[in-house]
This record gives structure tokens, C-alpha cells and sequence, in this order.
């Protein structure tokens, strides 16, 4: 067995060398195809030579970032991670983190995995091995084309913690929808949370999930709204409600920059954006459940750089650009509310795509509020990508006045020679890698 | 009669359960295309357990949901059932899409047990093997341009001798079989397009609102808005599934 999963080991090390050198692409999941090929049990075996403690992380938002935040909070106390960092999250890719961190006899050297999970791959994925923790982040629409309806996410969920009874649920007790599978799952779980209204969201127009109680049918009530469905709420009908909050973030501070209280702890970071509290919290709620004092933690902060298109900074020519991916309402939603807390003058590009990775339905772009747009500060907005069409129809009836360039490197040069020197480009998922590149190469030549 | 004193009321049904695909854009493209013409419109949202008056609605939009939330609408439609199919046959217009479309019917019948619909239009639905789920293009009676959309479903829908919305050009449309897509009865269209519907389809709308005003004023012309990125948007999508 130890041969056949060396032979897996250095297959997979070599597709990946000539896919990148050759292809000039990510080769991670043809890597973790070939493994899984050469030796079936390689998952199996790999994970199950990780020292202290497997993690998967689930959710629709926020997966990438919590999981590299995990990853690079449990190094900083000096432990070795193998983690699935670019996002490659089915299961040839998470094959593949562990194949390409395993040494070159076929072992892993590791204390522990942090693994980012799609929540309709964990079904695949967690037969092969079994995790120790289980981070839950929340439940959102997304990709209804490809995913379903959400009833469907979480029966897969449901079905995934039910087949790992000794797994850990870490969860963001703030979401109705994922409280909900964590509390019936009979698994040990743990919460995390907001218990203090930190922006008044009560009277958005955002679509909000499961407005009704899962187990019994009856109409949710909220005392607050964080923002989409998360918030405080209790079932109007059963006694179903907002589990307790073990770590609950206070002190809230949500603006230029981020700052929170937990377990009397301050921590701070230089990050936009409300849903990066939960993301922080989250990283540290799953460090903190595995028993680690996370005493570097707010050093780690401090120097972690998403580098993936998270809010991601480039300096081109004059111009000061900021990439960020915004794939579905919530998502986008907060990315408008994280753009909008700037308040200097910008640009705006959003780039849209419509293939099979982004899901080739883009009727969600309806269920953004884009209105907030409409603010004086907005110099401009381009849409780009290939559903320009419809983002800028959806524009046009929110009556916000749009540029129409379909191609990317056209609309970002027109922005960055006639712009005011601010530009925010919003991005979905494979338009993400694309403009990245773009990105990348103008800075590089400026 | 002149466009100012006109007004339109757009009741929009149980949007607390059926949200599912960008209805709120059917929403704004009524609104919208109203209020460029210089006629008044409001939307009144009827949640699950509101009390509705038929009278005083001209547009009628039944959105699309999950089969579970759709369970749960039909409960509160079958309170509604009479009051609903008098405006029907008064004429009154009717924009359905989805799972809206399935509960025009006479019933749902799906894998966990049959959803009794409002039986408004003479049609039903059975649940298939597998969903459909891509763009779509149809040609359509009630307008020129080519009607572009997206559908998912997992009912196939049979329409009896009924006037279908269009005739499926790329795509599945109804069954995936008749070539067919959608219904028009009187004033009330079913259909599974979402994307949403309306707005890049901005002769599907003024249908509508043509309808609503002619059945409150009487026989009145729309006035033409420049629909340049209406068109350029529909004509990326037959382009790119029609014609090469």
C-alpha cells in the first residue's frame, strides 16, 4: 500500500510541475485526479497521518477566507499545516493538498489539515476520511442551477454529519439555516456569534432565507438583522431559537477597519467589510475549540494577505485597485456595503461571467441591492464580462447609469487612463481568475 | 383619457415563500416601464395570511419557490381560489412564473404526493425525471422580438388544448418534448422563464400593462421607450443559442 501511494504521491507532484511550466494553468485538480487514479485509499491514508486534527470547512461565503485565516492562525503557533489554499475545493482538489503536501516517500509531515469543502462535494469527500472539526459558516442562495434549492445543500449537510457522529460542529449560531443542522445533527457542536446589533439592517429590501423555522413551519421572528438572515431570531410557534453563543464577538467595530471583543480578548484587523467578522470569528473559534491558546493571533492578522482576489490590493500607475470576488446576493451585498464604507471618490467595474464554475444562471443578479450605487461618490460604473448585457439591463432599472465593455483588459485601461484614481472591480467566480491576471501583469509593466 | 390620471396596482403574491429566481426584477421592469410613460404604479406585497382584494389589482405576479415553500403557498391559495378566479375570468391580467406557473394549475403531482393547485387555467404538472435547467429562447404570439429567459424545473407541465406562451426555439420549454413553452389563457400567462422575465423581454411587459390598462380605461396606446439595451441584451442571448 505505502508504495502505490508513493507512486500517487510523485504522479501527482509531476502533473502538477508540467501543467504549471507547460499549460501555464493550475494543474491542483488534475494532480488530485491522477492520485485518487494510481491509489483510491490515498485520502484515507494521507489524512489519516495528521498528528493532531482535521478540519473541513463548509458554507456558502467566506470558505476560502476563514479556511487560509485557520491555516495561518494554527501556524503561527508553530504548528505545520496542509491546507487546500487556492480554493480548489471538490474532491480531486482536496486529493490534491494533500498529495502535493506529502513528502517524497509518500508521507505527510503535518500537525494539522485545514480543507475548505463544496457543501455538495463533502458527500464525495467525507467517505475518504474523517474530519475532527466541521466549520459551518452559513447557508445562502447561490448557483440555483447547479446546487438546487437550499433544501438540498442541507440534506447533503445533514447527511455528511450524520455519517461523522465523533465530528465537531463549528457554527456560526447567527444563521438559522446552519444552527438549525448543527443542533438536530446530534453531533457535539460549537457556536459562534454576534449577540449585540452592531448596524441597522432591519429595514433592508435584502432577500433573507429561511424566514420560516425548519423544524416546525411556523414564521421566524427576529429582535435584529446583522445583515441577509443573520441576526437573532426565535420561531414564533416551536421553541427552536438562537442556540447560546459560546464565542460571542462584542464591541463591534465596523468601518475603515475591523475590531471585536471575544473571551475579553481585543482583536483587530485592517480589513473591510462586516462578513470578515464572521470569517475572523469563525478562524478563531475553530483554533480555539481545538484547544490552542491562539496567543499570535492578532499577529497573524496583521500580516495575513488573502492574495486571491479577497479584497486584494494592486498599485497601478496612479491608480489604487482593489479586487474582489462577490458570487452570490449575500456576497455581493456585503461587497457593496465594504466599497460603500469608502468614502472618497471611485470607479466601479463588475465583470460577470455565466460559465458552468459561476453557474450559467445569472437571474440572481435581481436579488442584489445595487441601489447604493446611486451615491455621489460613484464616479462611474462599467460592466464587463460575458453577461455585461444583463448587469447592465439590471442597472438600467435601478437607474443607475452604466458603460457597457465586454471585454476586461479594455474596461479597466479605459478606467485606469479617463478614472479618478480609485477603482473597484467586483468579480464573480471565474471572472475572478482572469482579471487577477490582468491585474497582475499592468502592475507589473507600470 | 390622458396617461397621468391613469394608475396601476401590481400585486405581488407571497413573496415571503416564492422569491426564488429574480422576481423582484419582473417588479421593477413593470414599475419602471410605467413610470417612463408617466403612469402611476404601486406594488402591494400579500404575505402568507394577508387578506387580498382582487378589485383593486390590475397585474397579478405569482413568483417561483421551492416545492417545500410551494407546499405551504398552496395552502393559503386554496383560501383565495374563488375571489382569484373571478378576476381571471374579468380579464384580469396574470404574470406566473415557475412554481407559479405549476400552481395556475390543477395540480402538482410530485414524487412526495400530489400540491393541489388554484385550478385557474386548464393545465397540470408532473414532477420528471431530472430538472431542465438552461437558457431558453421561444417565439412567441404575444410579441415580435424572440422571448429570452432561463428555466430549472423539475415538473413537466401539459397545457390540454390551451394556447402555449411559445414555441421553443433552443431550449425544453413545458415537457421537453412538445416543442411548446408556457400558457396564455385570457390575460394570464404561465411560464417557466425566469432571469428574471420582463426585463429583457420588454414586449412581454408592455403585454401585460397594455392588457391592465385596456381592462380598467379602456382601449389606450402605449407610448414606444428606447428599449436599445432591452434589445441588445435579448439579442446577445437568441445570437448566442439561435442564430450563429
Amino acid at each position: 500500500m505505502g508504495l502505490r501511494r508513493m507512486l500517487a504521491v510523485w504522479a501527482a507532484k509531476i502533473t502538477e510541475k508540467i501543467s504549471v511550466h507547460i499549460f501555464h494553468r493550475q494543474g491542483v485538480t488534475w494532480a488530485g485526479k491522477i492520485a485518487l487514479r494510481i491509489c483510491p485509499s490515498v485520502l484515507k491514508e494521507l489524512s489519516g497521518q495528521v498528528r493532531k486534527g482535521v478540519f473541513i470547512v463548509c458554507g456558502t461565503n467566506g470558505k476560502t477566507t476563514t479556511n487560509n485565516m485557520l491555516c495561518a492562525a494554527l501556524e503561527a503557533e508553530g504548528n505545520k499545516v496542509v491546507c487546500n489554499h487556492t480554493g480548489s475545493n471538490m474532491l480531486n482538489g482536496v486529493v490534491a493538498a494533500f498529495v502535493l503536501g506529502a513528502g517524497n516517500s509518500g508521507r505527510l509531515d503535518a500537525d494539522y489539515a485545514c480543507i475548505e469543502v463544496d457543501e455538495a462535494s463533502t458527500r464525495r469527500v467525507v467517505p475518504h476520511f474523517k474530519p475532527d472539526y466541521m466549520v459551518l459558516t452559513n447557508l445562502f442562495r447561490d448557483q440555483l442551477d447547479r446546487y438546487g434549492e437550499i433544501d438540498i445543500t442541507m440534506n447533503i449537510l445533514k447527511e455528511v454529519m450524520g455519517s461523522a457522529p465523533e465530528m465537531t460542529v463549528i457554527v456560526n449560531g447567527d444563521d438559522a439555516l446552519s444552527a438549525f443542522l448543527a443542533m438536530e445533527s446530534g453531533n457535539r457542536y460549537i457556536t459562534y456569534g454576534i449577540s449585540e446589533q452592531v448596524v441597522d439592517d432591519n429595514g433592508s429590501q435584502e432577500i433573507r432565507e429561511g424566514r420560516f423555522c425548519k423544524r416546525c413551519g411556523a414564521p421566524l421572528a427576529y429582535k435584529f438583522y446583522h445583515y441577509s438572515q443573520l441576526g437573532d431570531y426565535a420561531c414564533t410557534e416551536c421553541d427552536f431559537r438562537r442556540p447560546d453563543i459560546q464565542f460571542d464577538a462584542s464591541e463591534v467595530e465596523v468601518g475603515d477597519r475591523l475590531a471585536f471583543k471575544v473571551e475579553g480578548r481585543s482583536i483587530a484587523a485592517d480589513y473591510k467589510g462586516f462578513y470578515n467578522v464572521y470569517n475572523i470569528l469563525a478562524a478563531y473559534t475553530a483554533g480555539r475549540t481545538a484547544g490552542l491558546e491562539l496567543a499570535h493571533f492578532n499577529e497573524m492578522l496583521e500580516k495575513f494577505n488573502p492574495e486571491n482576489g479577497r479584497m486584494e490590493k494592486f498599485q497601478i500607475g496612479g491608480t489604487g485597485v482593489i479586487l474582489n470576488l462577490a458570487k452570490n446576493p449575500a456576497g455581493f451585498n456585503q461587497n457593496i456595503s465594504a466599497v460603500m464604507q469608502d468614502t472618497s471618490r471611485k470607479d466601479i467595474i463588475i465583470v460577470i461571467n455565466d460559465n458552468a464554475q459561476d453557474g450559467t444562471d445569472v437571474s440572481w443578479l435581481w436579488d442584489v441591492d445595487f441601489d447604493r450605487f446611486k451615491e455621489d461618490d460613484v464616479d462611474s460604473v462599467t460592466v464587463s464580462g460575458i453577461r455585461c448585457h444583463d448587469m447592465g439591463l439590471r442597472l438600467k432599472y435601478t437607474d443607475i447609469p452604466n458603460t457597457i465593455q465586454a471585454d476586461v483588459e479594455n474596461a479597466i485601461c479605459e478606467r485606469l487612463e479617463n478614472g479618478c484614481g480609485n477603482l473597484y472591480v467586483l468579480v464573480n467566480y471565474t471572472a475572478l481568475f482572469s482579471t487577477r491576471n490582468v491585474l497582475k501583469r499592468l502592475e507589473g509593466e507600470k | 383619457m390622458d396617461k397621468k390620471d391613469m394608475k396601476l396596482t401590481i400585486g405581488h403574491l407571497y413573496p415571503d415563500l416564492l422569491n426564488l429566481y429574480g422576481d423582484r426584477g419582473n417588479i421593477a421592469c413593470m414599475m419602471k416601464r410605467c413610470g417612463w410613460r408617466g403612469i402611476e404604479a404601486q406594488t402591494v406585497e400579500f404575505n402568507t395570511g394577508d387578506e387580498i382584494d382582487f378589485q383593486e389589482l390590475d397585474i397579478v405576479l405569482l413568483g417561483g419557490g421551492s416545492d417545500r415553500e410551494q407546499r405551504i403557498v398552496c395552502k393559503n391559495l386554496l383560501a383565495i381560489r374563488e375571489q382569484f378566479k373571478e378576476y381571471v375570468e374579468d380579464n384580469g391580467v396574470v404574470i406566473a412564473v415557475c412554481g407559479g406557473y405549476q400552481l395556475l394549475g390543477k395540480y402538482y403531482k410530485t414524487d412526495e404526493g400530489p400540491i393541489e393547485g388554484l385550478g385557474l387555467v386548464d393545465i397540470y404538472t408532473e414532477q420528471g425525471e431530472g430538472r431542465l435547467i438552461d437558457n431558453i429562447v421561444l417565439e412567441s404570439s404575444v410579441c415580435e422580438m424572440p422571448v429570452v429567459g432561463f428555466e430549472n424545473h423539475g415538473g413537466r407541465t401539459f397545457i390540454n388544448d390551451n394556447t402555449p406562451f411559445g414555441k421553443v426555439l433552443y431550449g425544453a420549454g413545458n415537457d421537453g418534448e412538445s416543442g411548446y413553452e408556457g400558457v396564455v389563457y385570457k390575460n394570464v400567462i404561465g411560464t417557466y422563464l425566469h432571469g428574471p422575465l420582463l426585463p429583457k423581454n420588454p414586449q412581454v411587459c408592455d403585454w401585460l400593462i397594455q392588457k391592465a390598462l385596456e381592462r380598467r380605461y379602456g382601449a389606450t396606446e402605449l407610448e414606444p421607450l428606447d428599449d436599445s439595451r432591452e434589445k441588445e441584451a435579448n439579442g446577445y442571448i437568441y445570437h448566442r443559442f439561435v442564430k450563429q
